[in-house]
């Protein structure tokens, strides 16, 4: 029936996208939950209705956690919206349920050439697309130009200079070298790891499939991040999430972090006296004279529900976002943090043009090159099931854990959670291609 | 009015609160049972009847059992203190002769405090970076180095349990001083003229007057924290390392996380079943005593 | 010296421990407040300070104009206003007829109505997300404060048999005698007499409703009629972790349950309405 329904949505749409007599309400669940970008999706809303006098768009706004509960429950119960905001990861699990309707006409309406296809292929299946990358960031090393030069240091750009840079920085309560965070609630565990395999060419879930934590690189990678949380990470850190980790280096108490240019204005919202001593690199290699690499790169996407009634109107508003001077207006929301899903956005005089941006162009420029390397975890052989498994249920977080808490050994304790991830994607519906 | 319109008026006062309840329950309670039979997956419609299959999985699983053990250290602990920390403060609140309505009102403020509140307000107070308690002591040199009461197992299950004690006892306050109120003055007056002590007159006058309330209270919150979800999810998440996963965070988990709404819904299945049967070992031992009390 | 050991005996060491309690009750409530007046840089930088350098309002300028925190209070208190009213309107003759008119069955009725208590909220989260699309009470007042009511009555009906156990008989019949009816019975002379007990029931209400946090997540799809509980925890899910909003939204959830129970504290401990004791 979802099939069928996407059929002829494919077949209609591109008639559709250009009518004139848009009609019905629309419902928008977004991820955008506060401040511009909010405040701009509410402007774009206006707009559109403004100009389609019958349609009536009803944005409501949930956190990434809230939003993760409400689908699913939603879908159960026959109650999910028309327009969403979705990460890749929910968007593979949404498209295996027939839950969306294809957007290709809403794509080739704007461009298809404009987007970076590594984001595109993150919301395809079979050849179509179900999902609009919204923009996209990459995940970078954040470091304090200050302190590296009180001491003398050169920024890092292997593990081990890392290791020994935040050894030395470590000056706890005043300041962390680095935290790691390991929390079962959020897949920092997963992140850091992935960075690690990611620099020696490796992956978390390899070209069969299954879970691969027990390569060379994977368990020296654990091996990494166990012993410097038991050197240098505050103890609570066990517990973080992306927050807790991420408050840590706005407020001044990490010498180091790993995020995406997300980091600006977190550093610019709670310590503004610190954005000058901040700056991103490219994430550490496993040896010197290694080239970067992608370490991960989240594409934030939109998508159109199946269930909706008027799918015309969601389709039509959705192109509506990317006209050239609003879609600059959305990135400029979030300065740095979000980088545009449409590649010629980038040398757009009118994107340049940010008091932000200019002040960290060096950092971004390394985001910028960093997008296209990377993919989500575990999408490096195209979208999976696996990459949501591997991502929400914590099993590479709860490793980290038994290995710090029990004591139990490294080898067993990965091949103990690559077992247990295996049996995840299998119960999730994945496929093994040995 | 005769007695015959009157015995069918009777009916009405207990009738709307049957009804609205059954109402409200049979059906979610009898299709959870039904989805515990079935591979229901969270997001798909189609499944089948799988037998006991979930069960089995369930039951077999360690992580039931790890969940299962925190279940029942995480009610007992926290019942256990709500009761001797309400006790103690309503016994002390009855005797002091001033102040006391300004101790009740700070004694019952944990109460206002809804369960995402809770979670901000003690998870920035134990914050390990940031939090008062952790630099408080470290300054005193109590600790060397901050301690980190949520993550570090050898605190973290005992610091949750210190709060549900935190936030419950201000309900076995309220109630055990509603109860103590109903003693006649002039039994402990009575008693005390016959020369009857402390311990004699908790006894035999408190006693009675509050053992009523008190038992239902313990079964009540007995069952409200097994079953509670939220304190343990906004505060650790279930973590570290699952030490603070209780029954309802595995269900979810299992429902929400791994999508497997019939095993989750054979998990919570069992703890229904569980309380059901600890209910009603707890009323056989009520109306024994009653009835021994009542001789 | 007697005298003084007796004092000590019977004052100081109540005082002591209520002392102790009281601190560590009200801890939190004064500390979220410290920390809601604290600016971000400050809250960082110093986590024994305990008063503001510099005290500021933008935390609650932010929470409360910014993020609307106002409409989602005033969802809460729609929703536990209504939930407890119900409640105790269902609740209070049950437990009074149970206890008058079904003495004996009463005890099984009332064991019956507390095993719908044991029902795990996470066991009715999945078939009553359905029930509520199916007749349109999904994202409405009404949905949620049903949903409320499938534990807060049995609770409710529990409690207030244990109180009106403790009415003395003799009273009401001579009421009866005075010629009043079961109703009038009820309202004007048992009632009073358990109003502490009512109170108490009813305070247990509101709050449990004004706390609960999965139903509210699960079965209100918009920010408009979002109860508190849920606004809050978006709160901690947003991009950046503001500590500062998050205390003072914690504040500007936790201050009107106080004064909330600031009024009513004289009812808890009113006693036995005096003159119906013989």
């Amino acid at each position: 029936m979802a099939g069928l329904v996407a059929a002829l949505a494919l077949t209609v749409a591109p008639v559709a996208l250009s009518a004139a007599d848009l009609a019905g309400d629309l419902v928008f669940w977004s991820s955008f939950t506060q401040g511009p970008r909010a405040e701009y999706m509410q402007r774009m809303a206006d707009r559109f209705m403004a100009a389609h006098p019958d349609v009536k768009i009803t944005i409501e706004t949930f956190s990434w956690s809230e939003f993760n509960t409400k689908w699913t429950t939603g879908l159960v119960a026959g109650q999910v919206p028309d327009i969403s905001t979705a990460l890749p990861n929910q968007v593979v699990e949404m498209i295996s349920v027939d839950a969306l309707v294809p957007v290709d006409d809403v794509i080739d309406a704007i461009g298809r050439d404009r987007f970076h296809d590594a984001a595109l292929n993150e919301g395809r299946r079979d050849g179509v697309s179900y999902s609009l990358p919204a923009y996209s960031h990459a995940q970078v090393m954040w470091y304090r130009k200050d302190l590296l030069a009180a001491k003398g240091i050169a920024v890092p750009t292997t593990w081990a200079e890392l290791r020994d840079a935040a050894i030395a920085l470590n000056d706890p309560p005043a300041v962390y070298g680095l935290s790691v965070p390991l929390g079962t609630n959020d897949m920092m565990a997963t992140r850091y790891l992935n960075f690690y395999v990611q620099s020696a060419g490796g992956a978390l879930v390899d070209a069969t499939g299954h879970a691969d934590l027990t390569s060379p690189a994977a368990i020296e990678g654990i091996n990494f991040w166990v012993d410097l949380y038991k050197q240098i990470s505050p103890e609570g850190s066990i517990n973080y999430n992306v927050l807790d980790q991420a408050t840590l280096f706005y407020q001044g108490k990490t010498a180091f972090d790993f995020n995406s240019g997300f980091h600006i204005s977190g550093v610019a919202a709670n310590t503004p006296d610190l954005l000058d001593d901040i700056e991103a690199a490219f994430l550490p290699r496993l040896k010197a004279g290694d080239a970067p690499y992608g370490g991960e790169t989240s594409n934030i996407a939109m998508v159109a529900w199946a269930a909706g009634d008027n799918q015309e109107a969601a389709k039509a508003f959705l192109a509506s976002l990317y006209a050239d001077a609003d879609y600059i207006d959305f990135i400029h929301s979030v300065p740095g943090g979000m980088l545009p899903a449409l590649g010629d956005i980038s040398a757009n005089p009118a994107y340049q043009d940010n008091e932000r941006l200019k002040q960290f162009a060096s950092s971004v420029a390394v985001i910028e090159q960093a997008i296209p390397m990377g993919t989500a975890i575990g999408m490096e052989n195209g979208p999976r099931v696996q990459a949501g498994i591997i991502t929400s249920q914590g099993v590479i977080e709860q490793m980290f854990q038994d290995i710090i808490l029990n004591g139990t050994a490294v080898e067993a304790a990965a091949a103990a959670a690559e077992e247990k991830l295996d049996g995840l994607f299998l119960a999730a519906g994945a496929t093994f291609s040995d | 009015m005769s007695t015959d319109l009157k015995d069918r008026s009777r009916i009405w006062f207990v009738l709307p609160a049957m009804l609205v309840v059954l109402a409200l329950l049979i059906y979610p309670v009898l299709s959870s049972i039904y989805f515990s039979f079935t591979s229901r997956h969270l997001l798909r419609a189609a499944y089948d009847l799988v037998g006991l299959r979930n069960f089995v999985f369930v039951l077999s699983s360690a992580d039931f059992w790890d969940a299962f053990a925190n279940s029942i250290k995480w009610t007992v602990g926290s019942v256990a203190g709500q009761l001797a920390v309400g006790l103690l403060a309503a016994l002390a609140l009855e005797k002091v002769p001033r102040f006391s309505g300004l101790y009740r009102i700070l004694l019952i403020i944990p109460w206002a405090f809804p369960a995402i509140v809770i979670a901000f307000a003690w998870r920035w107070i134990f914050n390990d970076v940031y939090g008062f308690l952790p630099n408080l002591l470290t300054a005193l040199g109590i600790s060397e180095g901050n301690i980190s009461f949520l993550a570090n197992p050898a605190f973290v299950f005992a610091t949750v349990v210190g709060i549900n004690i935190w936030f419950g006892a201000p309900l076995f306050i309220i109630n055990i001083l509603a109860a103590l109120k109903t003693v006649p003055r002039d039994q402990y007056e009575a008693a005390l003229i016959d020369g009857a002590s402390v311990g004699q007159r908790f006894r035999y006058i408190t006693v009675p007057h509050i053992k009523r309330v008190v038992g239902l209270l313990l079964i009540l919150r007995t069952i409200w924290v097994f079953n509670n979800f939220e304190l343990l999810f906004l505060i650790t998440g279930g973590g570290p390392a699952g030490l603070t996963t209780t029954l309802p965070i595995f269900a979810y988990r299992t429902g929400w996380g791994l999508r497997q709404l019939g095993a989750a819904s054979a998990i919570t299945v069992l703890l229904l079943a569980f309380l059901l049967a600890g209910a009603a070992l707890a009323f056989r031992m009520i109306n024994r005593w009653e009835r021994s009390v009542a001789r | 010296m007697n005298g003084a050991r007796a004092f000590l005996r019977a004052f100081a060491l109540p005082y002591a421990f209520l002392s102790v309690l009281a601190v560590i009750a009200a801890f939190p409530l004064f500390w979220i407040v410290v920390s809601s007046l604290k600016s971000a840089p400050e809250l960082a930088s110093d986590p024994l300070a305990f008063w503001p350098r510099t005290p500021t309002l933008e935390h609650y300028r932010h929470v409360l104009f910014d993020l609307g925190a106002i409409v989602n209070l005033g969802n809460s208190l729609i929703i536990s206003t209504s939930t407890t009213v119900l409640t105790i309107l269902v609740s209070a003759p049950a437990a009074y007829g149970i206890v008058r008119f079904y003495p004996r069955v009463g005890q099984r009725l009332t064991q019956i109505l507390i095993s719908t208590y044991m029902v795990p909220p996470i066991l009715l989260a999945v078939p009553y997300a359905i029930i509520m699309i199916t007749l349109g009470l999904s994202n409405t007042y009404v949905g949620l404060v049903l949903a409320y009511l499938s534990f807060s009555i049995p609770y409710a009906v529990w409690m207030l048999t244990a109180f009106y156990q403790t009415v003395p008989v003799e009273i009401e019949e001579a009421a009866y005698v005075d010629g009043a009816g079961r109703l009038r019975t009820f309202i004007s002379v048992a009632s009073p007499i358990v109003l502490p007990g009512i109170v108490a029931t009813a305070i247990y209400t509101f709050i449990n409703a004004f706390n609960e946090f999965l139903f509210a997540l699960l079965f209100i799809n918009s920010s408009s009629k979002m109860p508190i509980a849920v606004a809050l925890y978006s709160l901690g899910g947003s991009e950046v972790l503001d500590w500062g909003a998050m205390m003072a939204a914690s504040v500007v959830v936790v201050v009107p349950s106080i004064v909330f129970f600031l009024f009513i504290q004289k009812y808890i401990a009113a006693g036995l309405a005096e003159g119906s004791v013989k």
